[in-house]
Parts: structure tokens; C-alpha cells; sequence
């Protein structure tokens, strides 16, 4: 093989692992998210419910949700990685 | 001859006769025309000349022209480079600042601050038999959120209420800096909620409370203040599978104060709200809850809580209120229930026997949302799914009634609607009838029934100022009627 097309083919395969690299942690963050989501979507009716009606995402923005999430969560003393699926879930449910 | 000879030598004949003939008229006109020549000629140079001229400017012009667009050219690629050196120097600045130090630590320190306003509204009408009290009350509670970052809060809560016989009247029942230290530990400063049990702080909410009355023991002040002013410990973890999880609180304050206005404490005096001076004690209270949630989400046995609590602190040099409590709350489909019992315990001065004092209330709902009788029509069934049936029983055993403090008049919005709940022994049960607009809007219908026992003190002063028990026998009982539209936002 010529010099020239071997460096081509090196540079091709960097460029290809580089994405493929990307993407992968871009499905891990959006496989993250999922189950955030989805233990959310779980917790959301059982936890808010235990005080009050489970007000719907779609009551308040996004940026509201993130303040009034950090009030129920000191009110309800849930354990934080639950304040954070429940956010999740309130945020993309809108 | 033939006439081609003929024609030939006529012509020939004419020629002659014309070239006779000019020399002697050039001849005549010879000094015109020699002028006329040098006229022309003269012109002609003339001519030339000024051609000459022109094809000059004419070279200067195009000259010109080709120095102007060389010019021109110069300029616009000075432009070009212009635009393009002032677009990578704003990009070279905007990235400078994006990543800038002092903006990472405005935002680390300020982060993308939030200013929420939600709360709730409430509108009642009571109707109360014995009193003969009939009329509408109305309450505004916007709570404020100030969110600076992921980890600190800070929390307002206002209250509006509109006593009978008289305008508005405001409080600050909570005032609270949240810092979230980690995921399990959270800093709470300022004026807040008792932490004790689960009334005060997760069912005082116009819109959460599934009555419009207090059960009794948070209908008065008599058992425990509503709050207090100073810091909080609290945080939650799980401690096995997803919804097995424990939640403490531990915290520090200035600590219970009772009611001013008497000439000396008396047993069943009620407790003044939260204030900021804590000199009548030379100390503070502490006081701290625990809250385990058992069971599994995954077992769909719904959610169950148990918690237990307590206040210590003193009220006087050297005499304490001691105070504990124990409650529970479920709720599974559509069944949900709550309750709590507390006791206080406090030394009295001069050796005199101690005050003590116990309340508890058991509530339970049941949601019509699953009940679909076939002979209704759709329309009617819809609504009934709205629909949550609700039952409660309170008491409260205070064993004496200071009668300075007996209100005469319901609160702003009815929680103490009958003069019946400040009886030594009050007990009341409670139906209620709730509709659920939306998750936040509830129009609640309640007929409270008070029950209060027989026995105990009612507590005057004389003139110097020295208590006079009196015993009072049973308290007729009573019954009132509250409707109240509670909206959250």
C-alpha cells in the first residue's frame, strides 16, 4: 500500500472511532435520561400524592419546575436521586 | 462615315472644346482659392490639434479611471478583511468571555437564578349553629421561591387573611435559606414550619389539607407553636429497594414562648407564634424527626410513612416543655388515610403539677374515581369520579381553658369555627365531601360535629393578677357547616 492511502485509511478510521465514540456517549446520556424518566414517570404519582394532588409537568416551565422541585424536595425530605427523576420526568412531560 | 464614326468624333470635338475653355476661368479665381487652401489647411491642423487634446484627456481620464479602481479594489478588499478581522475578533471575544473565569464563577455562584411565585387562595363560607355565625372568609398565601443555583433556595411564605371585623391582616408564617450541602444533608436557616409530625408542614396548605378545618391539635396553638425561628439538619436516603427510604430532621431553636397577656402561666395557656427572642429562656429548643417509608414500590402496596417526633426546650429558666409524637400516613389507590398523637409535657413554676396535654386526629379518604354505577348517566359518572368522600375524628385534652383566649369569633377562614373546640376536653368528627377540579382546585364541603367531654378548669384572673379555676362540666354540643374553594398555583 502506498504511503499516501495508508495515512487516508488511518485518517478515515480516526474519524469514524471518533464518532462512533460520540455517538455512543450520546446514547449513554440519552439512555441516562430514559431511566430517569421512566423511574419518574413511577415515583411521580406515589410520591407527590402522599401530601397532595400530583400536579401535571405541564403546570409550570422547565426553569420553575427546577425551583419548586428543590421546595418539594426539602418538604417531602425525598432522597435526592428521586427529586431528580421526578424532575426529569415533570421537565419532558410537559 | 457610320454613325459610330459619327458619335465618336462629336465627342472628341467637345472635349477639345471644354479643355479650351478652363484654363482661362482658373485663371480668374487664382488668388481665392490659394486663401481658401490655407484656410482649410489651417483648419485641418486645427482639427488635429484638438484631436490631439483630446485623445490626451481622453488618455488622462482612462488613466484616471484605472487609478480610481485600483483604488476602489484596494478598498474593498481593506473592507472584506475589516469584516472578517472584526468577526474573529467578536468571536475570539465571545468565547473569551463564555469561558471566561469570572463568569464561571458567576455562574457557579449566582447559576441561572429563578424567580418562581406559586401558593394557594382559599374563599369559605361557615355557617356555625351554636354561635349563630354565618359569613365568608377568605385567605391569600403566595409563596415565593428564589432559586440562586442547584443548591440554594430561598423560600417565602405570605399570609394575607381578612379576620371578621377588621381588613386585611399579613404574617410571615416561613422564611427559610435552603443550602443543599449533598445529596443526604441540606442546611435550612431562617423561620419555619415545625418539623413535627406531619400537619404543620405538608398539610396546612389550603389546597393539600383534604378538610377546611385543622384537626384538633393544630386547630389552636395549644399543643406545639406552628413554628420556629433558627436551623435545620434534614435530608433523605434510600436505604433498600426504590420507595424504601428514611428522612431525618434535627434542628435548633429559639424555642417555645407562651401566651404574654396572662398575669401568670397557667396550665392550658396557648402558645404565642415563633418569635426572635429567646432572653425569657437562656436557652433554645431542639427538637428532631425521623420519617421510614417500608414498603417497596414494586410491591404495589402503596405508600406508607411512619415517623416520630420531637420538641424539647424551655419556656422558663430552668423549666422545660418536653414534647413527642408519633404518626403514620397511607395512601393506595384510592384509598388514603393519616393520623397522629403528641403529648407535651411542661414543668410549671412554684412547684405547681405539671401541664400536660395530648391531642391526636385519624383521618381517612376514599376517591370515587373507580366507581362507575351503571345506572348513572356518562355526565354523572364523570363527575362523581371527581369525587373524594372523607371522615376525621380529633381530640384534644388540654384539661383547662384560659377564658381570656377563648376567641370569640371563627378564624379567617373557620379552622376554629366553634367556640365548642376550646373546651378542656374537645373531641369533633368531621365529614367532608371533596370535588377535585384540577390537581390543585378542590371545592370541599365539611359538617363538623363537636363532642367535647365533660371536665377540667376554666381559668380567669383576679384582680391581682392571681389565676381563679373554675370547674366547667360538659360544653353543649355543636355543629357547624364550611364550604371552601382552595386553589394552589
Amino acid at each position: 500500500m502506498k504511503p499516501a492511502r495508508l495515512t487516508t485509511s488511518i485518517f478515515a478510521a480516526l474519524t469514524a472511532l471518533t464518532m462512533i465514540a460520540a455517538t455512543a456517549v450520546r446514547a449513554d446520556e440519552s439512555k441516562e435520561q430514559r431511566q430517569l424518566f421512566r423511574e419518574g414517570a413511577r415515583l411521580w404519582p406515589v410520591y407527590c400524592s402522599q401530601c397532595h394532588q400530583a400536579r401535571p409537568g405541564g403546570q409550570f416551565s422547565p426553569e420553575q419546575w427546577n425551583a419548586i422541585m428543590m421546595h418539594m424536595r426539602t418538604q417531602s425530605e425525598m432522597p435526592a436521586k428521586d427529586a431528580r427523576a421526578i424532575l426529569e420526568y415533570l421537565k419532558a412531560s410537559r | 462615315m457610320s454613325s459610330k464614326a459619327m458619335r465618336w468624333t462629336v465627342g472628341v470635338i467637345g472635349v477639345v472644346l471644354i479643355a479650351a475653355s478652363m484654363p482661362r476661368a482658373a485663371y480668374a479665381d487664382d488668388r481665392v482659392s490659394s486663401q481658401t487652401l490655407k484656410q482649410i489647411l489651417q483648419e485641418l491642423n486645427d482639427l488635429k490639434a484638438e484631436r490631439a487634446r483630446a485623445d490626451k484627456k481622453i488618455d488622462d481620464l482612462e488613466q484616471k479611471i484605472e487609478t480610481i479602481q485600483g483604488q476602489n479594489q484596494k478598498l474593498q478588499e481593506a473592507n472584506q478583511q475589516l469584516k472578517s478581522d472584526t468577526s474573529q475578533k467578536i468571536e475570539t471575544l465571545q468565547t473569551q468571555v463564555s469561558t471566561s473565569t469570572s463568569r464561571s464563577a458567576f455562574e457557579g455562584f449566582f447559576g441561572e437564578h429563578q424567580f418562581v411565585a406559586a401558593g394557594g387562595g382559599a374563599i369559605t363560607y361557615l355557617y356555625d349553629h351554636k354561635s349563630n355565625i354565618n359569613t365568608f372568609g377568605a385567605e391569600f398565601e403566595p409563596l415565593f421561591l428564589y432559586r440562586l443555583n442547584d443548591w440554594i433556595l430561598f423560600q417565602g411564605v405570605i399570609d394575607a387573611a381578612f379576620p371578621s371585623g377588621s381588613g386585611a391582616s399579613f404574617d410571615v408564617p416561613v422564611a427559610t435559606a435552603q443550602i443543599f450541602l449533598n445529596d443526604y444533608v441540606e442546611l435550612n436557616a431562617g423561620l419555619f414550619d415545625l418539623p413535627f409530625g406531619d400537619f404543620d408542614e405538608d398539610q396546612s396548605v389550603f389546597w393539600a389539607n383534604r378538610f377546611v378545618t385543622n384537626p384538633l391539635p393544630y386547630a389552636g396553638n395549644g399543643l406545639l407553636p406552628p413554628g420556629d425561628l433558627g436551623i435545620q439538619l434534614r435530608g433523605g436516603v434510600q436505604w433498600g429497594q426504590l420507595g424504601q427510604d428514611v428522612d431525618y430532621t434535627a434542628y435548633a431553636a429559639n424555642g417555645p414562648l407562651y401566651d404574654t397577656s396572662l398575669p401568670a402561666p397557667v396550665v392550658g395557656q396557648f402558645f404565642n407564634g415563633p418569635n426572635n427572642i429567646a432572653t425569657s429562656t437562656h436557652g433554645k429548643a431542639y427538637g428532631g424527626r425521623v420519617r421510614v417509608y417500608p414498603l417497596p414500590l414494586d410491591w404495589d402496596w402503596g405508600r406508607l410513612e411512619l415517623g416520630a417526633s420531637t420538641y424539647d426546650g424551655k419556656w422558663q429558666n430552668a423549666l422545660w416543655l418536653t414534647s413527642w409524637g408519633v404518626d403514620f400516613n397511607y395512601r393506595a389507590d384510592t384509598f388514603e388515610a393519616r393520623g397522629e398523637y403528641l403529648g407535651t409535657h411542661r414543668q410549671m413554676p412554684n412547684g405547681a403539677a405539671a401541664d400536660n396535654r395530648q391531642g391526636w386526629y385519624i383521618q381517612g379518604g376514599y376517591y370515587l374515581t373507580k366507581l362507575h354505577p351503571s345506572f348513572l348517566s356518562p355526565a354523572i359518572r364523570d363527575q362523581l369520579a371527581k369525587m373524594e368522600l372523607l371522615v376525621r375524628y380529633s381530640g384534644l385534652n388540654q384539661r383547662a381553658v384560659v377564658a381570656s383566649e377563648i376567641p370569640t369569633e371563627p378564624g379567617s377562614l373557620g379552622e376554629d369555627a366553634s367556640p365548642s373546640l376550646f373546651a378542656p376536653h374537645p373531641r369533633e368528627v368531621a365529614l367532608g365531601l371533596d370535588y377535585w377540579i384540577a390537581p390543585s382546585i378542590v371545592w370541599k364541603l365539611e359538617y363538623d360535629m363537636e363532642l367535647p367531654r365533660a371536665g377540667g378548669s376554666l381559668v380567669t384572673f383576679d384582680a391581682s393578677g392571681t389565676p381563679v379555676f373554675k370547674a366547667i362540666g360538659a360544653t353543649p354540643n355543636d355543629k357547624a357547616i364550611l364550604t371552601q374553594l382552595s386553589i394552589g398555583f
